[in-house]
Parts: C-alpha cells; structure tokens; sequence
C-alpha cells in the first residue's frame, strides 16, 4: 500500500540522520568544538556556529515535554488515524523533538511520563523514530 | 535618545478598519490592493490629511509597496518597506513609522495590513516549513502548526500548574461579549461557556473557539509627529514605545510560556516610562489562540504566574472589570489582521470613540503578540 504521509526530502543536512535511522540507528549532531548536542540535524552547532559536526548515538530515552491530541485534519494522510497523539519528547542528551507515543490510550498520555525511541519501518527507504513508554527503573 | 525620551514624540492620528462582519464570506473578485486602498482613504479621512501629504509608506507584506502606491497615486513617498506577511509584525511596523517620522525619513506614514485569506481560501495549520527547506520533523508525525504547538503547550501548563479547559474558556467567551457591542465584529451570536465546552477539539485541549478567525479585510494608520499632531482633527494616540523579543526556539512552544520575554519586553516597554501593571487600563492582545492572553497575562506580571486561570475568572478581563482585554472582540470573535486590528482598538478607546464598549478614561493600553515573534507596544493619551 501507498504510504501517503509527508516525508522528509533529504538535504545535506539531515540525509546522515535519516539513513541511520533506516538502519534502527538513532544519532544526533555533536559540535566538535563546543561539545553542544543539537536537533534538528542543522549543519551548524546552534551555540558556536562550527560547521564541524560528529554524530553520536542517542541513549533514546526520554521524557513527555508536552502533548496534543490532534483532532484536525491539517496533515495529508493522517486523517483516517484522527484522533492522534504528537508528543514533544525531551531528550536525555537535551534536544526535544517530535514525535508519537504508541502503547499508551492517548487519554493517559501526561507530560514526564519516561519514554524510549523504537524505529517505525513506515517505507522501504524511510524509518521513523517512534516512541514508548518505559520503565522508570528499566533504564 | 533613550526610551523614555521617545515616548511621545510620535502619535498615530488616523485609523481605519473594514467592515470585517460585512466581508465575511467569500468572494473570489475580492482583493487586498482594493481593502488596502479602502483603508488607507478611510484612515486620510480620518486623521485629516490629504494623500498628497503621505510621504512614507509601510505595508504588512501582502501588498507590496509599489504597486499600491501606483493604485493609490502616492507620487511623492521618501519611505517605504514592505514587512513579511507575518501576524506579529504590528508593532514592529508601528515603530518603524515612529523611528522614520522622528529621524525626519517622512512626516506622514501611512501603514497598512491587508488580507483576504476567506475568498482566497488559506488553509492554515499545515506543519513543516518551520525549520528551512527539507526538514520536515513535525509533519511526518503528523504535528501542525502552531495552534497544535500551542495547546500542547497547554499540558505541560496544566502538568505544572493545574487548571482546566473550563477555566480557559473565560477568554474566548469574555472576547465573544465585547464582539457583541461591536457592530464590524464577524462573531456577533452569544456563547456560554458551555456552549464553548460544547464545541469541538482541534488539538485537544484547544478547542475551535480558542482558535482566531480566517477572514478578509485591511487596516491603516496614520503615523505623524506629536507636534503635527495638535494641528490634526483627532485627538492624538502618543506611541509610548514598542518592544520584541525573539527566542526562536521549538517553534511557538515556549519552554517556559513566554515568561522571559514578557519580562524582557516589560523591562523594555514599561520600565523607563514608570508604567507599572496598574497603570494599564486596558491590554489588547494578539489572540491567535486563547492561552497567549493567559501566558502574557502572567509574564507582564499581572497574573500570578501559574495562577492566570484563576486570575480570569468571574469577569475580570471583561469590559467593566478590573482589566478589559481585546474590547473589540479580538482575532476570535472580531477579525483575524494579526494584531492590526486591537491596535485601531487601542485608539478608539484612548480617543474615547469606542461607543458602548468604551473603557472610562481610558489612558493606557498594553498590547502582546506571543509568538515567534514576540512583540508589545503601549499605546496612551496625555
């Protein structure tokens, strides 16, 4: 079946990240000069503008930021999944993003509860990065 | 100069706003080039001044400069700029204006904002975009923007502090009642907060009446200097300052709710003029979504922080409460011009001209945008 959702177009900026991910590898930029983590994958550090990037693998773990439950069809192909959750999850390494949390029934989704990245195989060539709860203590 | 040594220099002497509840609809012939050129007739007339007085020229980017100046026969404009077509530019332009009269560039500004996003069919809340051209890291998990980022700003919120979409719901309902007393305001039918409860999530737990609306029309002013100002046919609004502070962070989700730029625009805008949050009779606000007037109501401080729910209750932000807020009905209940609009507001109630919803002796205004862009300017009359 066609996958009809948005997906990124791979620049140089973010084309690392995205290939890591299809190989169930979740990886952030690093300044190699002023040790900053950042996200999303820019090309240059946000705190000391070096173009001089590592990437390093992400523990994947994480807190709920905030959440919505999205009751609106704004984005292509995410309609017939109406009502859906998009977390804004805060990363051990410091960077938030967004995402989905899946294994919770939305109406008990609340902010800091602990969570993990796993990787969504939405395509052959693209892999989303998902998350779950986790155990408090399964760290 | 400093702050306190330009407040009050400058004034704006002519407003006009369009019959946004007459334009409501849509109407494919419509365009912002005639709205725009309305507007700015109206605010000439308003203030006095004949076009051939106009020498500056600043528009809210949907419009630009050059072809409405042909339109409207501007032949002798020293100034001119275009802003980005972005709902938080108001003040920003105002300043402009102000720095351009002050700093002799031009006598007379005439600024305007135009928009017919109804009759062209807009669609807003799509996300991506944000971050520059490939990274899509919100609309691949199906994240919109900004009312999403908004109200998911909303539970970390309620996480901290508490409260309920009950609560919330004062602003847009208090915002419905001014619109009741404004004939041009697009929503004119009452609402309870239950009939507020009542209607559906868009991004749970915002609701659509705590969404602005979508609709056509144009606003202009007319900005000169407090001298030239006596000789006009309206009482002058004094441009007290104007302030911004752009974090540009996480895209409109504000880690701590616009708390430091609220107190950063505070200290900008209210400090060196000795205006405190009791000098203030009324606060306009840019309400693209009903919690921008909850979190600006605690980062200026009049709101204990975490405690503006509670703060809002029981008609206090009303008209004939201790703090009216968007007397016009705002962009939820009058119009959606990007803050344009409360800013016509904010003149008429200092001009007293605002009819049945007039504030008594009404001398300070307060205005906030909570967005990417945050911005604030104060308005007054001597």
């Amino acid at each position: 079946m066609t996958y009809v959702k948005p997906l990124p177009e791979l620049t140089h900026e973010d084309r690392p990240f995205w290939e890591a991910a299809r190989e169930h590898r979740f990886i952030l930029p690093r300044c190699r000069d002023c040790g900053h983590i950042w996200f999303p994958p820019y090309s240059s550090c946000q705190k000391c503008l070096s173009f001089d990037r590592e990437w390093i693998e992400a523990s994947g773990r994480g807190t709920v930021w905030g959440y919505t439950i999205m009751c609106q069809p704004y984005v292509p192909g995410y309609a017939d999944e109406m009502p859906y959750n998009v977390v804004l999850v805060e990363l051990e390494e410091g960077p938030l993003l967004y995402s989905n949390l899946v294994g919770v029934p939305d109406e008990e989704i609340r902010p800091d509860i602990p969570v993990e990245a796993f990787f969504d195989d939405v395509t052959d060539d693209f892999t989303l990065i998902r998350f779950r709860p986790r155990n408090r203590t399964g760290e | 100069m400093s702050k306190a040594e330009f407040s009050g220099r400058t004034a704006i002497v002519g407003i006009a706003t369009s019959d946004f509840k007459a334009l409501y609809g849509t109407d494919p012939e419509r365009t912002r080039e005639d709205l725009a050129t309305h507007a700015i007739r109206d605010a000439l007339d308003d203030a006095g001044l004949k076009k051939e007085q106009v020498d500056g020229l600043i528009t809210g980017g949907t419009v630009h400069y050059e072809p409405l100046a042909y339109r409207a026969g501007l032949t002798d404009v020293r100034f001119c700029v275009d802003y980005p077509s972005a709902g938080r530019m108001c003040p920003m332009a105002l300043m402009h204006a102000a720095q351009a009269v002050e700093n002799g560039l031009a006598n007379y500004v005439v600024l305007f904002n135009s928009l017919c996003f109804r009759s062209n069919q807009v669609k807003f809340g799509m996300g991506g975009g944000w971050m520059g051209t490939g990274l899509l890291y919100d609309s691949v998990y199906g994240m919109a923007s900004p009312g999403a980022q908004y109200s998911l700003a909303f539970t970390r919120y309620q996480h901290l502090y508490g409260g309920t979409e009950e609560q919330l719901g004062a602003i847009p309902v208090a915002f419905r009642k001014h619109a009741q007393l404004n004939p041009v305001a697009i929503m004119q039918n009452s609402m309870t907060i239950e009939d507020y409860l009542a209607a559906r999530y868009i991004a749970q737990p915002l609701r659509l009446f705590d969404y602005c609306l979508v609709n056509d029309g144009a606003v202009a002013y007319v900005v000169t200097s407090a001298e030239r100002a006596r000789d006009l046919k309206q009482k002058p609004v004094m441009i007290g300052g104007t302030a911004g502070r752009a974090n540009f962070r996480e895209w409109y989700v504000d880690l701590d709710f616009w708390a430091d730029a609220c107190a950063s625009m505070k200290r900008d805008l209210m400090d060196p003029l000795g205006v405190g949050t009791d000098d203030i009779d009324s606060v306009q606000v840019y309400d693209n979504f009903s919690v921008s007037v909850l979190w600006g109501l605690e980062g200026f401080g009049f709101a204990p922080k975490g405690q503006g729910l509670e703060w809002i209750q029981d008609g206090r932000i009303e008209l004939g409460g201790e703090l009216p807020i968007n007397t016009s009905g705002g962009m939820l209940s009058e119009a959606y011009l990007q803050g344009w609009n409360q800013h016509a507001e904010s003149v008429r109630q200092l001009r007293g001209q605002a009819g049945p919803r007039q504030i008594p002796d009404c001398q300070r205004i307060l205005y906030w945008g909570l967005s990417a862009l945050p911005s604030a300017s104060l308005l007054y009359v001597d």
